[in-house]
């Protein structure tokens, strides 16, 4: 989708690192300015009797906050990194085992949801776990006057009038996920999608500049 | 030997029946199932609502007791959602804590709440500082066949619009709070958010207030909140297959139509319990 | 579609990439056209007419047709026919179950030993290590593994073990050290002599005329994921000399 009047999307610095941990199957630590997550997955590996899917793997994602226990609100944002990641996986592929993917908040400030699907999908690829496509995610924020900050820190986030959350996918840059808070209008998602959209394109390029660094060493 | 063809491949069954534009119940792909609304089922909660979404059926109770505020808004009152799903309602979930559906559906309310200001939170402070007014309001799921979201957010409007508040002061004499059971006032609900929820079948087909069973086969889900005006209040998609512009639109479209029929059966209960 | 995969090897791709199977945009009218036909090897898929990428890592080709993505996973997915270092976890009845590494036990029975009988049962005690082959793995049944070839030989195969050091290193690793002319395998040839047994699951067994030195190239070789070929001779080289020469000896 084109929309005109998109000049550049901003993001913050990101970086990242593949395979920091040694006893995950794949690790990757993602940070988005100050926000900063480190995944690790395990899989495929021995499922649970009860947890068991005769046709697929059974995928777990866990949550760690940075204090404290896991609450309903990290249970709701478990549930959104699971089902997107579930989609971009082939789980298929390896039926009746089981994935699970942790991700640990190193820090907080501001777009954390989509800083966990960044850190997810580059440690499942970390994994080589079979995937049909890659997503990213990308936090919008409405300001009160209307102007639509991407990538907003912690103290954006706060006095905004509406954040929303979108996991776009690689393939055709639609939408896998959407979470939001606060009201807007129709006009507004659409811009927000489709500057998220935008914004998309750039962590691509970087998720493959990560991989081709990742993989320097054996060309 | 539909019933045989059904069980050896639900998904093609299903497909079949979408490809004329319809479902295996007799819906068209954007036909909701038949709504019913009663409201004040529980006579010693402070407010209540029964909803039924053709099968699917949530009970809502708003419990309203006395706290002091919270530090960092002492002028404001809150409120508690909390959905249970029993293992009455459904043989997929197991007594114990809630498990993730829903805590994730409680964590939806919450957002909701706080999103589209339904209520003020103001309204529910009695004295600055001192004392306010908590909403503990549970969802209690009864039967459970698709479409959870919807049903709860219809129930706790109905509910919210439902409640009674007794009258509280802080006595000038004792310094303890004194509530006055018999004079009672409305709460005001200032905006009425409908949920709409949909699900996606092979990438392409759109399908409006899903069962268990399609719930269950559809690639993605997604609701959408509307209110009045035309404003969304929320946009959730957990994951599943990714979702042109086009489709969230069409969704969209029909979540505006739905807002206007709820509002409307909500404000025809509520007129006929004041009525009678 | 075979000039457009070609164009990509030794580069990186990612999952959803795509290469179209589609017939060439022009098409000679008089020449005779063949039908191309591709080999796809680990982490490509082929869905309707494309060609999927699933797996990150270098596109690797091998002629005539055959082409598979080079990723560095480290949990190791069973395929038939790999030769794998296995530890026997239990004994039930006819049967041992072997860990191999993957997400489900193997089975390994009892009569696939070379010369074992049902009067003769090979001696295989729970902990003992087996280099074995698959010959059941796919993902919808147990995986078995034997330790005969087809005509009844153990041709390397069957219990062994015996003072050496196993350990775990990446599965782009194990295949480095088994392709034929292994850059890795002749500079530790020419460093010091040792017995090397390599299973594809990613398990190595070494042994060496003293724990020492079993245990320094132990380190280098799990090292050599992240070294360049001149950091791991040098490496290594320095840290045999830094080993006490008298004590190799004892």
């Amino acid at each position: 989708m084109e929309v005109c009047g998109i000049s550049n999307v901003t993001l913050r610095d990101f970086s990242c690192e593949q395979s920091l941990l040694s006893r995950p199957d794949g690790s990757s630590s993602f940070m988005q300015g100050d926000t900063s997550v480190l995944a690790g997955v395990y899989g495929p590996a021995e499922v649970k009797v009860s947890k068991e899917i005769y046709d697929r793997a059974t995928l777990e994602v866990l949550i760690q906050p940075k204090v404290g226990l896991p609450s309903v609100k990290e249970r709701s944002q478990e549930q959104n990194v699971r089902e997107t990641c579930e989609a971009s996986l082939l789980l298929s592929l390896h039926p009746r085992s089981s994935l699970t993917l942790v991700l640990q908040v190193l820090h907080d400030d501001g777009s954390l949801l989509s800083c966990f699907l960044n850190a997810a999908c580059m440690a499942l690829m970390d994994a080589g776990l079979p995937m049909s496509c890659l997503f990213c995610g990308v936090t919008c924020a409405i300001a009160v006057d209307g102007e639509i900050i991407t990538d907003p820190t912690a103290a954006q986030e706060k006095e905004c009038r509406a954040l929303l959350t979108f996991a776009i996918d690689s393939k055709k840059c639609r939408v896998m996920m959407s979470s939001t808070k606060g009201s807007f209008s129709v006009q507004e998602l659409q811009q927000c999608i489709a500057i998220s959209q935008k914004a998309s394109e750039k962590i691509f390029q970087f998720y493959r500049d990560s991989v081709q660094r990742r993989y320097s060493k054996n060309l | 030997m539909a019933a045989g063809f059904k069980t050896a491949d639900l998904l093609e069954y299903y497909r079949r029946f979408l490809k004329e534009n319809c479902r295996p119940d007799g819906r068209v792909l954007l036909e909701f199932r038949p709504t019913t609304l009663n409201i004040g089922s529980i006579s010693t909660a402070d407010g209540s609502a029964l909803v039924k979404v053709g099968n699917t059926t949530i009970i809502c109770g708003i419990k309203a007791e006395l706290a002091t505020p919270t530090v960092e808004a002492p002028g404001k009152g809150y409120i508690v959602p909390n959905v249970d799903l029993p293992p009455l309602c459904s043989s997929r979930f197991r007594p114990g804590p809630p498990g993730e559906p829903a805590q994730a559906c409680s964590q939806f309310i919450a957002d909701l709440i706080e999103s589209s200001e339904i209520i003020q939170t103001d309204d529910l402070c009695v004295e600055r500082g001192k004392l306010c007014w908590v909403l503990y309001c549970d969802l209690m799921c009864l039967d459970y066949d698709g479409n959870l979201r919807d049903a709860c957010v219809i129930a706790l409007l109905a509910a919210l619009k439902n409640t009674q508040l007794p009258e509280a002061v802080i006595s000038t004499e004792t310094h303890l709070p004194v509530v006055d059971l018999e004079k009672r006032h409305g709460l005001k609900v200032c905006k009425h958010p409908v949920a709409s929820s949909f699900c996606i079948f092979d990438e392409s087909t759109l399908i409006v207030d899903p069962t268990d069973e399609e719930e269950n086969l559809s690639t993605a889900r997604i609701t959408v909140v509307t209110e009045e005006g035309d404003r969304l209040c929320a946009v959730h998609k957990p994951g599943g297959m990714s979702l042109s512009g086009q489709k969230l639109q069409e969704c969209i479209n029909r979540a505006t139509v739905r807002q206007k029929e709820i509002q409307k059966l909500t404000d025809k209960v509520l007129s006929s319990v004041k009525t009678s | 579609m075979i000039s457009a995969l070609k164009d990509k090897v030794g580069q990186i791709l990612v999952p959803g990439d795509e290469f179209c199977c589609g017939a060439e945009d022009t098409i000679s009218l008089t020449a005779h056209v063949q039908p191309e036909k591709v080999v796809c090897g680990p982490g490509l898929m082929r869905s309707a007419d494309r060609l999927q990428v699933c797996k990150s890592g270098v596109l690797r080709h091998k002629e005539p047709n055959m082409f598979w993505m080079d990723s560095q996973q480290k949990r190791y997915v069973p395929t038939k026919g790999d030769a794998v270092i296995g530890i026997v976890t239990s004994k039930s009845g006819d049967i041992f179950k072997v860990d191999v590494g993957g997400s489900e036990q193997a089975s390994l029975s009892y009569l696939a030993f070379e010369g074992a009988t049902k009067r003769n049962r090979p001696n295989v005690q729970v902990g003992d290590l087996v280099f074995a082959h698959f010959i059941v793995a796919n993902k919808d049944m147990e995986p078995e593994l034997a330790c005969i070839d087809g005509s009844g030989r153990a041709n390397g195969m069957g219990i062994f073990g015996e003072g050496g050091l196993l350990f775990t290193v990446s599965l782009g690793l194990v295949r480095r050290l088994l392709a034929p002319h292994s850059e890795i395998r002749s500079d530790l040839q020419q460093l010091v002599p040792c017995e090397l047994l390599v299973g594809i699951n990613g398990r190595v067994w070494l042994k060496s005329s003293s724990t020492q030195r079993t245990l320094i190239i132990a380190n280098l070789l799990q090292c050599c994921d992240t070294m360049t070929a001149p950091q791991r001779r040098t490496g290594g080289r320095s840290a045999l000399i830094d080993c006490p020469s008298q004590r190799w000896r004892m």
